[in-house]
């Protein structure tokens, strides 16, 4: 029983993974490079979540929806501000320049928000235990948030007009931009749409814990270790590593110290890699 | 105190990814390709210095002191707190008409816990503005600058340093006015084996001012017979600590002992209570601030909580004396800090050196001798213009350096009542002696 505690557990930090990461891998897929401060947009609507929530006495619905459409906009906004105008220096340079990016979220976050810890005005979790698990509401939000996620982008990505040329810009940019298809369009739809999931992650971030203003991008390397475990490509890929990392992390605890958690992890993506240079995905993209 | 280094994340990361691409160059067709000649080598940037820092030069009739707190981050209010008594004894000193060196001008600096911050800014504050000490880093920030301190003969102090790596490294031109973290553990011990318990689980955040103490403690809580149903250490950082209770709410402790920051604290307490646990808890130094009940709702923890930290005997006149002059004499380390300047400004006046070289002559001299009793720096310097020596007995106790630089401590112990900390039990220095 323990054991399926654990896994349990594990199972919930994976769909925590896949909402932290399934936008980063959007855009390293439509954009071409890994954009590190996405963690930081985890930070912009966590804290705007907690300002409109705790401050302001909005809904935490209401907090949240409003955040992940100011963290969706605020991506854009960074992304037209900085990396449009280097896009053709590629995506070393720009990786670099993300880098700095996070640097300076973080720092705006640092000033605005102050020292200390954060939370919510929401109540405390209420715990469920179906056969003998115990699993509270925050923990099953986070589980549905991830299946709603990954259902409605595979659809979105297969359905749409604005998803099927996401896919064709990320297959090949130049034969999507010959074949019609509006590149600077569906390059800030894919903005908007990465930047909105890196929202939806803070806001989870913002329930499930305490927020320090160094939280956020404490995350980064769990999300690193879960893209490049998925192949740095592919989405539905993505879904699969962060269960197997989510998993590892927890389970190992049966065994093993906590303190090793991340070492599971990042041994994990190691052994991986080792059998399977190009990730899960493949060299090709699901 | 723990000390939060998280910015090298930022880098480390950068660095990850770049191998990532050199790796997996030519293998994944939807990156976007760049010609050979634009990637980078893998180095990192330099880094750009800071500015010296803005304030005004000394002027002939000054001596400068260092202040190199966190004013930002997790322990961000705990600097802030260091920084006003510090101001505070300035203050005082000054009105006194200052040391024969001239009156104290502070300059202050920000390391956010930073240790590479911390170096950067004391450098700044040696080279640039001539400080004869630098008070207030955390006990990051204190190991790092122990190299510089005595390379420059800077005098660098901490009220809340207690690192037990600064028990081997202190001593010289390294001080601090708080006890180490293993009276923090003794402490704890102490607490949990009194209270009665037949089971305690033990949550330690990887941290070494964390878990050496807890060590300590588990000692005796071991010795006492109590069963210690789980040792666990965990990382902060993390949205959720369930892994990590899951073993500690299966076997269902009596009581929890939670060794650990705000962040990682308030998230571990309010998992635990939504998973069943109505056991008490002791906490370490970093979770006895007021905002905790806001974070984790004072209904959780009142009359189940109880909070350990080093503190000052209000029972002695000094205490007492420094209440009635500062507002805010009860916050944590404040007193410390107090005495910490207090202590500095005495061993200018009394050495005859401007210098830290001066200071780390005296200091342990002025600290305890058998020479007139002082409790304020004005009464210190009618003593030493009398030509006497003396013994500055500090608002936080008796100020006896040891061989590291490290004072004997008393500790306080509070529980959570009606959403405030209110102290329950005092074990003073003399509990540990022996």
């Amino acid at each position: 029983m323990l054991f399926l505690q654990f896994l349990t557990t594990g199972v919930v930090t994976g769909c925590f993974l896949i909402l932290a990461t399934i936008g980063f891998s959007l855009t390293r897929r439509v954009e071409g490079f890994l954009n590190i401060a996405h963690a930081e947009l985890l930070g912009v609507s966590a804290f705007a979540t907690w300002w409109l929530n705790a401050e302001m006495g909005w809904h935490v619905v209401l907090a949240s929806t409003a955040a992940i459409v100011f963290t969706s906009v605020t991506g854009l906004f960074v992304a037209r501000l900085i990396y449009d105008p280097i896009r053709e220096r590629g995506p070393a340079v720009l990786l670099i320049t993300s880098t700095g990016v996070a640097f300076v979220i973080g720092g705006v976050i640092d000033a605005l928000i102050g020292t200390g810890i954060r939370t919510l005005d929401i109540g405390l979790a209420t715990s469920y235990e179906p056969f003998g698990i115990r699993i509270t509401n925050y923990q099953l939000m986070v589980v549905a948030l991830a299946v709603i996620v990954s259902v409605s982008l595979a659809l979105f990505l297969n359905r749409t007009r604005t998803g099927l040329a996401i896919r064709a810009m990320s297959g090949n940019p130049e034969l999507a931009a010959s074949r019609g298809i509006d590149v600077r369009t569906t390059s800030r739809a894919t903005w908007l749409l990465s930047s909105g999931l890196a929202g939806l992650a803070g806001v989870m971030l913002a329930v499930l814990a305490t927020l320090t203003t160094d939280l956020p991008f404490a995350q980064i390397l769990q999300v690193l270790a879960v893209a490049i475990l998925a192949g740095l490509g592919s989405l539905y890929a993505v879904i699969l590593s962060g269960l197997i990392v989510g998993i590892a992390m927890d389970v190992s605890v049966y065994w093993i110290p906590a303190g090793y958690r991340p070492l599971v992890a990042f041994s994990v993506v190691i052994l991986v890699l080792l059998f399977r240079p190009e990730g899960l995905a493949g060299t090709r993209a699901a | 105190m723990l000390l939060k280094r998280k910015r090298w994340l930022r880098l480390f990361a950068a660095l990850m990814a770049l191998s990532l691409i050199a790796a997996s160059c030519g293998d994944d067709e939807d990156v976007a390709t760049d010609p050979p000649e634009e990637q980078p080598d893998g180095e990192d940037p330099p880094a750009e210095e800071d500015p010296p820092a803005e304030e005004d030069p000394p002027d002939a009739g000054e001596v400068t002191i260092g202040v190199l707190v966190p004013l930002t981050g997790e322990l961000g209010e705990f600097g802030a707190i260091v920084a006003d008594a510090i101001e505070f004894g300035v203050g005082e000193i000054n009105a006194a008409g200052g040391t024969q060196c001239g009156t104290i001008r502070t300059v202050v600096a920000d390391t956010g816990g930073d240790a590479e911050t911390g170096i950067r800014e004391a450098t700044n504050m040696i080279e640039s503005e001539g400080a004869v000490a630098i008070l207030g880093p955390t006990s990051g920030v204190m190991v790092a600058l122990v190299d510089l301190a005595k390379r420059e003969e800077v005098v660098i102090m901490s009220p809340y340093a207690g690192t037990i790596t600064l028990n081997e490294l202190g001593g010289d031109f390294v001080y601090r006015t708080v006890s180490s973290d293993l009276g923090d553990g003794a402490a704890s011990g102490l607490w949990l084996s009194s209270r009665g318990y037949e089971s305690v689980a033990f949550l330690i955040q990887n941290e070494e001012s964390t878990i050496s103490p807890a060590e300590v403690a588990r000692g005796a809580v071991e010795g006492s017979g109590i069963d210690i149903t789980d040792f666990v250490v965990y990382n902060p950082g993390q949205p959720s600590y369930q892994a990590e209770l899951t073993t500690v709410l299966a076997n269902d402790p009596d009581a929890i002992f939670l060794a650990g920051g705000q962040e990682s604290g308030v998230t571990v307490i309010k998992e635990a209570v939504a998973g069943g646990f109505d056991g008490e808890w002791l906490f370490t130094a970093d979770l006895a601030v007021p905002e905790i009940f806001g974070a984790v709702g004072a209904e959780l923890i009142n009359d189940v909580a109880f909070v350990e930290f080093a503190d000052a005997d209000p029972s002695l006149p000094e205490f007492i004396s420094f209440e009635e002059r500062y507002d805010a004499a009860g916050d944590p380390f404040a007193p410390n800090s107090f005495d910490m300047v207090t202590l500095v400004a005495l061993a200018l006046e009394a050495s005859g050196q401007c210098d830290g070289s001066g200071v780390n002559s005296v200091i342990r001299g002025v600290a305890h001798s058998d020479g007139t009793l002082v409790s304020t720096f004005a009464e210190g310097k009618a003593a030493l213009a009398a030509g006497d020596s003396i013994n500055y007995e500090g608002a936080s106790g008796p100020l006896v350096f040891d061989e590291s630089g490290t004072v004997s401590g008393a500790y306080t112990i509070q529980q959570a009542q009606d959403g405030e900390w209110v102290n329950v039990e005092f074990y003073p220095a003399s509990t540990f002696d022996g």
